[in-house]
């Protein structure tokens, strides 16, 4: 028997994939032994409509003979359950029990059972059934091996009545296996950290647990055939600490971590083995999921172009479309082609822009930094800082207090003729334009970006030269064909009075960013930018009063240099010490009203606790979000509508660039903020609300999802 | 602080040397062997330098290595490039009195009975060369270019299963791999974790 030839070869392969029909449980025998005994177990005496129960795949193993864990390690293979339910019932994940390691000679370490296992499964029934008894029938493949492999494979049936009431059944068994299986690691009250050097990873744990275990281990689960995993060893323990070593041996560099189990035990592959699960969490799972774009390149583009032509409409550009407006007005008067020139100057200021933008991302993701859109400027207290700058010196511009006025030098070499200037100055608009526009994340953009800040360099550029062009459309096609302007009212004297105006609208827009430096920096921090922004306006007053054509050489130099002296005081003491000092903790800020605090920590809990939770990712700066909060979430139906249903609240603020909330935003496909997440249930895919709320939608989902969960 | 880093720096390195004796990485040089085939003729992987040299791990009775012979699937890739002019070395890694081991006389009959048409099929109870690649598998594949190179090693196909109707709808990542090569393009997907039955190794 030691050889097998073709005939016998093919009667052994019609013998493993035979399918015999028995009714419960069925026997894999192998020369006249029986190496496999599986069957369906349940912990329910009767099926109760939309009450979810268990189910188990009970293997019993002949003496010597193991089956494997979900990653069967460097031989064997996992043991596969598919179920064949009616339309409307649902099925959970296997509860795979913590595996045993077997090191077999030449180093070949494998993760499996012997004696006997149960994978246990959670199966919801509708909440109506029409007929009993109810048969659930599933294919088992396992691959079974003492020295040598033999695949099995067993059709299964499990019958159950239908009920009102329900008895428990097997408790002692389920209990067995269900004890077996990994925890969720304990955010709480254990700590990770990952590290790589080399072809090597380094997962540091911290936590009081750790003590009390003789033996600790890591389990890897890789998620590709492409991750080829060393064999995981304790690289130093002391106290509560533990670092184990993961060799990864494919050709992979980039992996930072590896999703696997934790094993604690007295020895290796005792009886009270216990662990935690690591890495690929139930939320993570889901978000990857929902982050799958469904759309090829083209749509993302098309999605980032419409975006681009929607932050025209954004509130926090409005003010520059005025002023752009007014600029054409003016141009008016001109010739056709010069009105084109600054129009195309317009759009390459835009551009410029946004190219900048991508390039500084792409140079920031290469650095390995956690970026997002707006992130890294809303979020960012001195990009904040810089822009009330400048708006407060446009205003004040518009207010006449002073001209821009470019040095002689640069006048003579750069300008040679008039309207050389305007371009440049239409260019700079561009420029100033998008730089107001890009916070504004409008709902095309959120889906169009959330694509490319998952893609490669390449791709970011094409998206953010999409949104420019989008953005740039209306002026190009304006200037283009100014006929259409001939419905814009003629120039006059009262420009100087809409360009005065003008001026107000820039300091609103100052208004609002003093509110985002409050909401980051508190009370203190918004007042002292304020002084600074004082001694800003008095600097542009000096400016416009005594750098005059006339004044003479000294009366310059004497301003200039008092200038630089109370702009480098005001700055080093407003800014330098005051500001830099003020901060608050968001997360002591108790958001109002029945919400409560988001944390990582939080979220997890009131899910295991079996809460439906809605989380409402927002920040002081971002407009919709207030606009939504306002018209939607704080309104009283709305309000009723979540205590009825006994839906956690949490409020996730990302005013200041909370880290545990940009990666939950990125485990959305999500760039920034707005975004409504509503946790069904412990188990369900989290269901994401459009960034532009309403009423309707949101009734709707808490009326279907939640009560779909119970 | 500094000391530590140097020492931290030093160990690293001593443990990546010792990992690189474990399992030959891609790209690196495949270690030399020299194994005697069913006719007692030995064959060293230096003798085919200039070619390009296909490693396959085997056990005739593992279910897996049933899987690709049952179906004709390994003898059609054995053939196809052989045909080519690559060299195919068939390597069985078992040690005396385990699942798999051959005696010259049964790896002959193996060779006539599957109908195989590997270049040589190579006895290695002693499991030195399957050590030297650190392979774990049956079947596990590396290609070798004629460099001396290792440009594949892992599994042979996508779908681990020892069921051969998985077949056709799996991805052959050596055929995929021996074409690119063939064709002067450098191989998309190097490596692969490999599946099967473990090498029944002499127990040391």
């Amino acid at each position: 028997m030691l050889i097998l030839g073709m005939p016998s070869l093919r009667l052994l392969s019609i013998a493993a994939f035979a399918v015999m029909l028995l009714h419960s449980a069925l026997g894999q025998n192998y020369q006249g032994k029986e190496l496999v005994k599986a069957s369906l177990q349940t912990d329910t005496s009767a099926i109760v409509p939309g009450k979810p129960f268990n189910v188990g795949l009970l293997l019993r193993m002949a003496p010597g003979w193991h089956t494997y864990w979900k990653f069967s390690g460097d031989a064997g293979l996992p043991t596969e359950i598919k179920w064949n339910l009616p339309a409307g019932w649902k099925v959970g994940e296997i509860q795979w029990p913590i595996p045993l390691k077997t090191i077999d000679p030449g180093d070949i370490q494998t993760y499996g059972y012997q004696d006997e296992i149960m994978l246990v499964q959670e199966i919801t029934p509708p909440a109506k059934i029409d007929n009993s008894p109810i048969k659930l029938s599933a294919q088992a493949d396992w691959l079974v091996c003492e020295k040598i492999c033999i695949p099995g494979s067993a059709n299964l049936d499990l019958e159950l009545p239908t009920s009102t009431t329900t008895q428990p059944k097997n408790t002692d068994l389920f209990a067995r296996y269900l004890r077996l299986v990994p925890k969720k690691f304990p955010d709480d009250t254990a700590k990770s950290s990952w590290s790589r050097t080399g072809n090597d990873l380094h997962l540091k744990i911290t936590s009081e647990e750790i003590p009390n275990y003789q033996n600790l281990d890591f389990f890897p689960i890789p998620q590709s055939n492409n991750i080829v995993v060393g064999h995981p060893s304790v690289e130093s323990r002391k106290g509560n600490e533990v670092t184990f070593k993961i060799p990864i041996e494919s050709l992979d560099k980039a992996s930072s971590s590896i999703p696997g189990v934790i094993i604690f035990s007295k020895f290796p592959n005792s009886n009270d083995r216990s662990g935690w699960e690591f890495g690929a969490p139930q939320i993570a799972a889901a978000a990857t999921q929902i982050a799958q774009p469904s759309h090829g390149l083209a749509t993302f583009l098309l999605f980032g172009f419409i975006g681009g032509f929607i932050l025209n409409l954004m509130p926090c550009v409005l003010p520059v479309i005025s002023l752009k407006i007014f600029g054409f007005i003016k141009q008016a008067g001109d010739s056709r082609a010069q009105i084109f020139r600054s129009g195309i100057a317009f759009c390459a200021g835009i551009f410029v822009w946004f190219i900048a933008l991508a390039l500084l991302l792409i140079a920031l993701k290469g650095a390995g930094r956690d970026v997002t859109w707006g992130g890294f400027q809303f979020t960012n207290a001195h990009f904040v800082l810089v822009l009330s700058v400048i708006v407060l010196v446009f205003a004040l511009n518009l207010f006449g207090v002073f001209e821009i006025s470019l040095p002689q030098s640069l006048q003579r070499g750069m300008l040679s003729s008039a309207d050389r200037k305007d371009n440049l100055g239409s260019f700079f608009q561009g420029v100033f334009a998008t730089v107001l526009a890009t916070p504004c994340t409008a709902p095309f953009l959120g889906t169009a970006l959330g694509f490319a800040f998952t893609q490669s360099a390449l791709v970011i550029l094409a998206m953010f030269v999409a949104v420019a062009a989008g953005m740039s459309a209306p002026y190009f096609l304006l200037t283009a064909q100014p006929a259409w302007m001939k419905f814009l009212p003629q120039p006059g004297a009262w420009m100087v009075h809409v360009k005065q105006f003008m001026g107000f609208l820039l300091l609103a827009t100052l208004l609002f960013l003093l509110y985002v430096l409050g909401a980051q920096r508190g009370l203190d921090g918004a007042i002292w930018a304020s002084c600074f922004l004082l001694v800003i306006a008095i600097a542009c007053w000096m400016k416009g009063a005594f750098i005059v054509p006339t004044s003479s050489a000294t009366k310059r130099i004497v301003t200039v240099a008092l200038i630089v002296v109370i702009l480098l005081a005001s700055g080093f003491y407003f800014i330098g010490d005051k500001f830099e000092s003020s901060k608050i903790d968001i997360a002591q800020n108790a958001p109002g009203g029945d919400w409560q605090a988001f944390t990582p920590e939080k979220l997890q809990s009131e899910r295991d606790a079996g809460h439906a939770v809605f989380v409402d990712f927002t920040a002081a700066w971002c407009l919709t979000c207030k606009f939504n909060e306002k018209a939607v979430l704080e309104t009283a139906d709305v309000r009723d509508a979540f205590q009825r249903h006994g839906v956690v609240k949490l409020k996730a603020d990302w005013t200041n660039g909370d880290p545990a909330i940009t990666k939950l935003l990125q485990q959305f496909g999500r760039p920034g903020v707005p975004l409504y997440v509503l946790y069904p249930g412990k188990s369900e895919a989290p269901f994401v609300f459009p960034e532009l709320l309403t009423k309707n939608i949101l009734l709707d989902k808490l009326e279907t999802i939640v009560i779909a969960s119970r | 602080m500094k000391t530590k880093l140097i020492l931290t720096a030093i160990t690293t390195l001593i443990a990546g040397a010792l990992y690189a004796a474990d399992i030959p990485p891609v790209g690196s040089a495949a270690p030399e062997f020299a194994l005697k085939d069913t006719k007692g003729q030995s064959h060293s992987l230096s003798q085919y330098k200039g070619k390009y040299v296909v490693l396959e791990w085997f056990n005739p009775e593992c279910p897996f290595v049933k899987k690709h012979y049952g179906s004709d699937n390994m003898q059609k890739l054995q053939k196809q490039f052989t045909d080519k002019g690559v060299v195919w070395l068939t390597i069985d890694s078992s040690s005396e009195g385990a699942e798999g081991y051959l005696t010259p006389d049964a790896a002959d009959k193996v060779m006539s009975q599957w109908k195989t048409h590997m270049t040589a099929l190579l006895l290695d109870p002693d499991g030195t060369a399957g050590k030297a690649y650190g392979s774990k598998n049956t079947p596990n594949m590396v290609i070798i270019n004629p460099e001396g190179k290792i440009v594949y090693e892992g599994a042979i196909d996508s779908k681990a299963s020892p069921n051969p109707a998985d077949i056709p709808a799996s991805t052959n990542y050596v055929k995929n791999a021996l074409e690119e090569s063939l064709a002067g393009k450098p191989v998309s997907n190097a490596q692969t974790k490999p599946y099967g039955c473990s090498v029944k190794y002499k127990s040391s």
